[in-house]
């Protein structure tokens, strides 16, 4: 290395010499040696573990599990790409003008744009945590992270459809729903703290590195939340299976308890909220602001959902917002029971 | 580890978790039995990003144009290895459509959907074949008994009970994933049990209601005549 040229330095993280110093090969070869492990564990496994793992209640939980990692990776990808894209390409100086300057302002926007996202609510949570590294107030981006989910096209036709004949049923959802995203949002942007919430930081690589910048940082977050979301569905499908639905029954005439149980529901069970509606049409024993609060707290709150935002905010952020928002969702949902339905 | 073996580690468990999703996707048709078959497009979809993204990925640090650190989370990559499980469990224990555990016991089904106002047309001659939704909606219409004195045909799986001489054929309703799933039960009279959790066929007619449509849910009953065993449909769910 000659005088003058500048150094490969590497990054203060790694205090390791760069790969030019001659240690990159030596290392290299160890990796994939796992992977061969792993291969091999699951061949292995294939021909003599399958044949003994028959247990009904395994392969019920088994199916479960897989169906809800299944059915919420297509639309993790979608959201994961969507925030890669927000990252990459669209600059911060268009959220400024997007979106009011006045962040309690920003919350109502951004709860409304909600809608234009259709999905679930594991495409959700990375596009918001997109949000907040472009510069959107974390006050709206948390407005469109609840609202999202549940006030979407795609979730409101489905609700019509599980309730025929009782469009009072959507109206409901979408005002409930849209109120406890503001709320939050309102009520976070007034308390809120940033140490809570460490705005999610991104190498953003000018010109020509936006590709790359876009392909590593897909990368990066489909394995981070990807791998919450299999805890999410470990939960999920554990809980689905040892909870009996009989005891359903039993509580489903008393006033303020069946609410409260099937807001408890919603959250144990962690059903997409495109099908959300269908299950809660299905509990014919309960009122209809119980099946309210089932709708709006499903897609803001679930075993799956908490998994994947301490994985992408952290817990400090988690174990203040999950409680605010579960509590403001259940609250919301009494009010406009009592009044629309 | 280095961070470059960290990151080769990670484009390799995408690039298993894309294989193992088109697997299921694209390679055969496991996927009816985890999720609607409206689904497939956008599962083959995602099992082509995540093993595009892959190799992409693995060429790029092959090259060495990726950037070497991890956005400072350390935990980020142990979490990584969880995606690990739903490959495991896709391959060791290659879960099939929920069955009878998944049904429960005695009466404990919740209510089916409820079916579109007017929707029922005329059956046809013979012996129709009926889903088990439309079934348990045209016994609950209260328009009419279009099910009276007919002999239907219904597709289920058998789910045994403790009263006797009876159990149920059953299937599955299925919104989006299975774990929305809820059990469509009809009990079935006048024929033995066939072994639990075998897919059948059964010939039969409606028992009418004693008096007018119960209030709460109740599962209907019919009388067979007829059971034959067929093998698990195409479409596991209703």
């Amino acid at each position: 290395m000659t005088q003058g040229t500048p150094l490969d330095w590497p990054e203060a993280e790694d205090r390791l010499p760069p790969d030019s110093w001659g240690r990159g090969p030596a290392r290299q070869s160890l990796l994939p040696w796992s992977f061969v492990g792993l291969i091999a564990l699951l061949v292995a496994g294939r021909f003599l573990l399958a044949p003994h793992l028959t247990a009904p209640a395994l392969q019920t939980w088994a199916t479960i599990f897989v169906a809800v990692c299944v059915q919420a990776l297509p639309f993790l990808v979608f959201g994961v790409a969507l925030s890669a894209a927000i990252t990459a390409f669209v600059p911060a100086s268009f959220w400024t003008r997007a979106l009011p300057r006045q962040t309690y302002a920003a919350v109502p926007v951004a709860g409304v744009a909600g809608a234009v996202l259709p999905g679930c609510e594991c495409a959700s949570v990375p596009v918001a945590s997109g949000l907040m590294a472009r510069g959107v107030a974390p006050a709206a981006a948390l407005a469109f992270l609840l609202a999202s989910p549940a006030i979407n096209p795609v979730v409101l036709v489905a609700t019509a459809v599980a309730f025929p004949g009782d469009p009072a049923m959507v109206v409901a959802r979408f005002g409930a729903s849209l109120a406890v995203a503001v709320l939050a949002g309102w009520i976070w942007a007034r308390f809120g703290r940033t140490e809570w919430l460490p705005v999610p930081r991104r190498t953003t690589a000018p010109g020509p590195g936006k590709w790359g910048a876009f392909v590593d940082a897909m990368c990066h977050d489909l394995l981070h939340t990807g791998g919450f979301l299999v805890i999410g569905g470990l939960t999920a499908a554990t809980l689905n299976v040892v909870v009996p639905r009989s005891w359903l029954t039993s509580v489903a005439g008393i006033p303020v308890v069946s609410v409260l149980v099937l807001a408890l529901l919603a959250v144990l069970l962690s059903i997409c909220s495109e099908a959300d509606a269908f299950v809660a049409a299905s509990l014919t024993a309960f009122s209809p602001t119980a099946k309210l609060a089932f709708l709006v707290v499903g897609p803001m709150v679930d075993l799956k959902l908490i998994a994947l935002q301490a994985g992408t905010f952290g817990r400090p952020f988690t174990w203040r917002f999950v409680p605010l928002t579960l509590t403001l969702a259940i609250g919301v949902s009494f009010v406009t029971g009592w009044v629309l339905l | 580890m280095g961070a470059a073996v960290k990151r080769q580690t990670q484009s390799l468990m995408l690039l298993i978790l894309g294989g193992a999703l088109l697997n299921i996707s694209a390679f055969s048709t496991t996927y009816v039995n985890y999720v609607k078959p409206g689904f497939r497009p956008l599962l083959v979809g995602a099992g082509v990003v995540l093993a595009t993204l892959a190799l992409v990925s693995l060429v790029r640090q092959w090259r060495g144009q990726a950037d070497g650190h991890d956005h400072g989370h350390d935990h980020g990559p142990r979490v990584a290895w969880l995606l690990a499980v739903p490959v495991f469990a896709i391959v060791l224990i290659a879960p099939p459509a929920l069955g009878s555990f998944a049904a429960g016991g005695e009466d404990d089904a919740p209510a089916p959907r409820p079916p579109a106002p007017a929707a029922f047309r005329e059956l046809s001659d013979g012996a129709p074949r009926l889903a088990l939704g439309e079934f348990i909606g045209r016994a609950y219409d209260p328009a009419g008994t279009s099910l009276a004195g007919r002999q239907v045909k219904l597709t289920g799986f058998v789910v045994p009970s403790k009263k006797k001489n009876l159990w149920y054929v059953t299937r599955m309703q299925m919104s989006c994933c299975a774990a929305d799933a809820l059990a469509l039960k009809v009990a079935v009279r006048g024929v033995p049990a066939p072994r639990e959790n075998s897919w059948v066929q059964v010939t039969g007619s409606w028992i009418p209601w004693k008096g007018k449509i119960p209030n709460g849910y109740v599962i209907p009953d019919m009388t067979a005549t007829d059971v034959v065993k067929i093998d698990q449909p195409a479409e596991p769910y209703e």
